[in-house]
């Protein structure tokens, strides 16, 4: 085992140890900003980074039930959305089990599904799933920016408008990012073939 | 080079892609012949001919508008997949995948406005559907806005598909819409129209959608939780983005129909130039950012919002219109062109987008639209490049494609008569609301003021006559589509095309 | 089979989630945590537990003894100048209008600071007397331990934040207790005749 594959292997459980220490824990969760937009997703990159470690008989018998990696981005999606409600956000801050249910579900059914099922899934299966995400950050962005009460009970209204202003701009961000590949980038999906 | 040949092989139809087509096309027919007796209905109850209760018109009106936006839609879907299929690898799932979101939409959108009384129009603007007064609930809103959903989501998964089958030939979007060679370097000559057209679509549309996928979450949210108040003029400015875009969409993909068609009814090429691809990446830009000019009264728009509706109008009408109507005028200059029902189609269909687009263009100018923009001026112009513009680009495919399972182009007595009809009942049908906008009489309303009466009469009888022609259409165009396939009927129709 | 299992699984996942969020939610009614108080306390009511409180005038009062009658319970801590200072207005106006069921012990109005080691009974007597205290039915307290104030915050379901400028955000709310001593609702904080309406004629909003 090279250096490089053993720490391939070792990174995502590394990252979710250095997020589960108390100060990393209580200064991502300091505001919902931190905790939406940097302690989840980066949860979600340890369970990506965990796929690696996965046993060879699970990776062998899952894509008969994962199509297209469509399975896989369904769950994503529902967990995702899950973990969207400020009802949750605000659970995991004041009962344990829930934020015990957050470190686990976050890597193991958000970051790990992904990176099983997006190597399969096809340009159309992407493609419905990116649209989604960009139109799932400007309804999000929308929200926080409109609703005249602080949606979470532990955190600052200006924070939540912050977090509104940084949901449409990523939004954008990801949205221009695709028209710029889509027109003028190199897409080898598939292998593309030049006439 | 799109070939001169009547009946290419490579456009040959078997099978489930056949049934596929059938399937898209005759359901396109037969609901416009619905969709437009609702529109008879509608006019006729205005004379006063008919009595229709104010609130049904209302249900009546929603349901034809968003019932033939989205069929128009269905058809030149159809038109783009029949012929961008010949240049790039389509998957049959996708087109299929779309179809049957589509029927689902509509029965959601079918049981919202008749079973549920919705009558909050085509364009559901916030807060309308969820203030129904007792005349439909915030559920029956809620189905009609499902069924968008899932109307624009299908739409979506054809075009992802599309431009999947777009990327592996011709790299990314950019190189398909032919932007490489718009400041020079050698055109290639067998660059397909339909594919620059096709990626144009694909880009503007999608982002159409994505707005609609936004903006019907939003309404969707407010409906279940009332407190979630949204921007009134917000949402208003991303309904249109997203329905102006879709019903656009279907000129734009109808058009293919003219590219790939005419010129093996000239009998002449139909060459790709410089001056195409500038029209058609001007367009795409264009048309991408003229939705404002919906929204030219709300003068709570910031201004250089209305201003940029006002130009983008006047620029986004112009380039694939200019370059479309020159290219097919000098294609049938000294052509021997037989004429049948196809080319007919054709030339009425470059006729009633260019007319229909000059009505928006003025539409589309501030001082005007003050003044007319809540008359039947605006139904007049857009009833002109729909009926006589898109409807006919569509017909035109379904015509040959009958002319393939037959003796070549379809050119029956019947065709002879019903033609006429179609396009004299079309004008005066769509000169009636020109008419009436010139006269102020104010569009959407159920009950007329005894003045007004005229020309919703001349109306009602050019909308009997365009009923009739498209109810021959449809008994001719499903009749044809279902008989099978004439074995060497591609040799025969490329005779008649060199005859 | 490829196609079918894929649907299969996709269709058990979207089952379980949906149904996941259905429950996370109270069946699609609470997506916040403050709606997921409110209605837990209307369907569940709560015990209260009998932490000893100090009133303005030192006084050690508690929940137990003040059965038999309706309360209305507000949190709030003194120095604040925005939301308590109209909470405590608010309530002053409440003991004028509801003074004829708290001249016969039907009905009592108890503010309690959350910030009990800056509220002394000076503090919170001050707050009323700003406030513009009618004199009788309205308590101002504090409770007088650490534990005792976790109790509480926990069994009304009030959380209060730092603002960042020294003071506090928290959900302010009038909290309904009936004559039996259980939390039995959560009213909005500005929604006054709500709660008096509660405790006349038993009505819930």
């Amino acid at each position: 085992m090279t250096v490089s594959s053993r720490w391939q292997s070792w990174r995502g459980p590394a990252l979710w140890c250095v997020l589960v220490l108390p100060p990393v824990r209580g200064a991502l969760e300091s505001s919902i900003m931190l905790h939406m937009l940097v302690q989840i997703p980066l949860l979600a990159v340890a369970g990506w980074w965990l796929s690696p470690l996965l046993p060879k008989h699970l990776t062998d018998t899952l894509p008969a039930w994962n199509r297209s990696g469509i399975s896989g981005i369904v769950l994503v999606s529902v967990v995702a959305l899950f973990w969207m409600l400020p009802r949750s956000m605000d659970a995991a801050l004041e009962v344990p089990w829930v934020e015990v249910a957050k470190f686990a579900s976050v890597p193991l059914l958000m970051g790990l599904p992904l990176a099983i099922s997006w190597p399969s899934a096809g340009f159309v299966v992407r493609g419905v799933y990116l649209v989604e995400v960009v139109a799932t950050a400007f309804r999000m962005g929308w929200l926080y920016l409109i609703s005249p009460q602080r949606l979470c009970s532990n955190y600052l209204l200006g924070d939540q408008q912050g977090l509104g202003k940084a949901m449409l701009a990523i939004g954008a961000a990801i949205c221009l990012l695709l028209a710029w590949k889509l027109m003028w980038g190199h897409i080898d999906a598939d292998g593309v073939r030049r006439r | 080079m799109a070939s001169l040949t009547m009946y290419p092989d490579d456009e040959h139809l078997t099978g489930s892609a056949r049934f596929a087509f059938n399937l898209y096309m005759i359901t396109a027919v037969l609901l416009v012949v619905v969709f437009m007796l609702v529109g008879l209905t509608m006019r006729m109850s205005q004379t006063g001919w008919v009595g229709v209760p104010p609130k049904f018109f209302y249900q009546l009106l929603s349901m034809h508008g968003a019932g033939m936006v989205g069929t128009m839609v269905l058809a030149t879907t159809a038109v783009m997949w029949f012929f961008l299929r010949k240049y790039v690898r389509l998957h049959l799932w996708a087109f299929v995948t779309n179809y049957v979101m589509f029927m689902a939409g509509a029965l959601c959108i079918i049981f919202a406005v008749f079973i549920g009384g919705y009558a909050a129009l085509w364009t559901f603007l916030y807060p309308l559907p969820t203030h129904g007064m007792g005349m439909w609930s915030p559920h029956a809103s809620a189905l009609f806005m499902l069924g968008y959903l899932l109307i624009g989501v299908g739409e979506l998964i054809f075009y992802l598909d599309a431009a999947a089958g777009i990327i592996k030939v011709h790299g990314n979007l950019g190189r398909a819409l032919g932007l490489q060679w718009l400041f020079g370097g050698d055109i290639n000559p067998d660059h397909p129209k339909t594919v620059v057209a096709s990626t144009s679509m694909i880009i503007a549309n999608s982002l159409g959608i994505l707005a609609g996928a936004v903006v019907l979450v939003m309404s969707l949210i407010n409906i279940f939780f009332p407190q979630v108040a949204i921007d009134a003029l917000f949402a208003k400015t991303l309904i249109y983005w997203f329905g102006h875009m879709y019903i656009n969409a279907a000129i734009y993909m109808g058009v293919i129909a003219i590219y790939e068609l005419l010129s093996r009814y000239t009998g002449k090429p139909y060459p790709l130039s410089r001056v195409f691809l500038w029209g058609w990446a001007a367009t795409t830009v264009l048309v991408i950012i003229v939705f404002p000019h919906h929204l030219l009264m709300d003068y709570a728009e910031p201004h250089w919002f209305l201003t940029l509706g006002q130009f983008a109008s006047w620029g986004s009408g112009f380039p694939v219109v200019v370059v479309t109507v020159y290219g097919a005028l000098t294609n049938l200059w000294r052509s021997n062109i037989r004429w049948t029902m196809p080319p007919r189609l054709m030339i009425l269909a470059l006729f009633g987008w260019v007319a229909g687009g000059f009505g928006a263009i003025l539409d589309g100018t501030i001082r005007i639209n003050l003044v007319m923009h809540n008359t039947q001026w605006v139904p007049g112009h857009f009833h002109f490049y729909l009926l006589l513009g898109v409807l006919a680009m569509a017909l035109s495919l379904m015509y040959h494609e009958v002319g393939r399972r037959t003796n070549g182009p379809p050119n029956s007595g019947s065709d002879r008569v019903g033609f006429p009809v179609y396009v004299i009942g079309g004008l005066i049908f769509v000169f009636a609301f020109l008419a009436g906008g010139h006269a102020s009489v104010p569009r959407r309303m159920a009950e007329h003021l005894q003045a007004w009466t005229f020309t919703d009469k001349l109306g009602s009888i050019g909308a009997m006559l365009v009923v009739l022609a498209m109810l021959y259409f449809a008994i001719r165009i499903t009749a044809g589509l279902l008989r099978s396939s004439r074995s060497g009927g591609a040799d025969v129709g490329a005779a008649d095309a060199a005859g | 089979m490829w196609v079918l299992r894929t649907l299969l699984a996709s269709l058990v996942i979207l089952v379980a989630g949906v149904a996941a969020l259905a429950v996370a939610t109270d069946g699609f009614r609470a997506f916040t945590s403050e709606t997921a108080r409110r209605i837990d306390v209307r369907e569940h009511p709560r015990a209260l537990p009998s932490t000893p409180l100090q009133t303005a005038d030192g006084q050690t009062i508690s929940f137990a003894e003040l059965r038999g009658r309706w309360v209305l319970v507000d949190f709030v801590y003194t120095r604040c100048r925005t939301y308590c200072s109209i909470q405590g207005t608010e309530f002053a106006q409440m003991q004028q209008r509801l003074a004829a069921p708290i001249a016969a012990d039907r009905v009592t109005l108890l503010s309690i600071s959350f910030d009990p080691t800056r509220d002394n009974p000076a503090q919170l007597a001050a707050y009323q007397r700003r406030s513009g205290d009618r004199g009788a039915g309205w308590i101002a307290a504090r409770p007088t331990s650490a534990s005792g104030l976790r109790a509480l915050m926990g069994v009304f379901g009030v959380t209060a934040i730092s603002d960042g400028l020294g003071g506090y955000v928290h959900n302010s709310a009038i909290a309904v207790v009936d004559p039996q001593g259980r939390l039995i609702a959560i009213i909005d904080w500005d929604k006054p005749a709500e709660a008096e309406r509660y405790v006349l004629r038993g009505e819930a909003p």
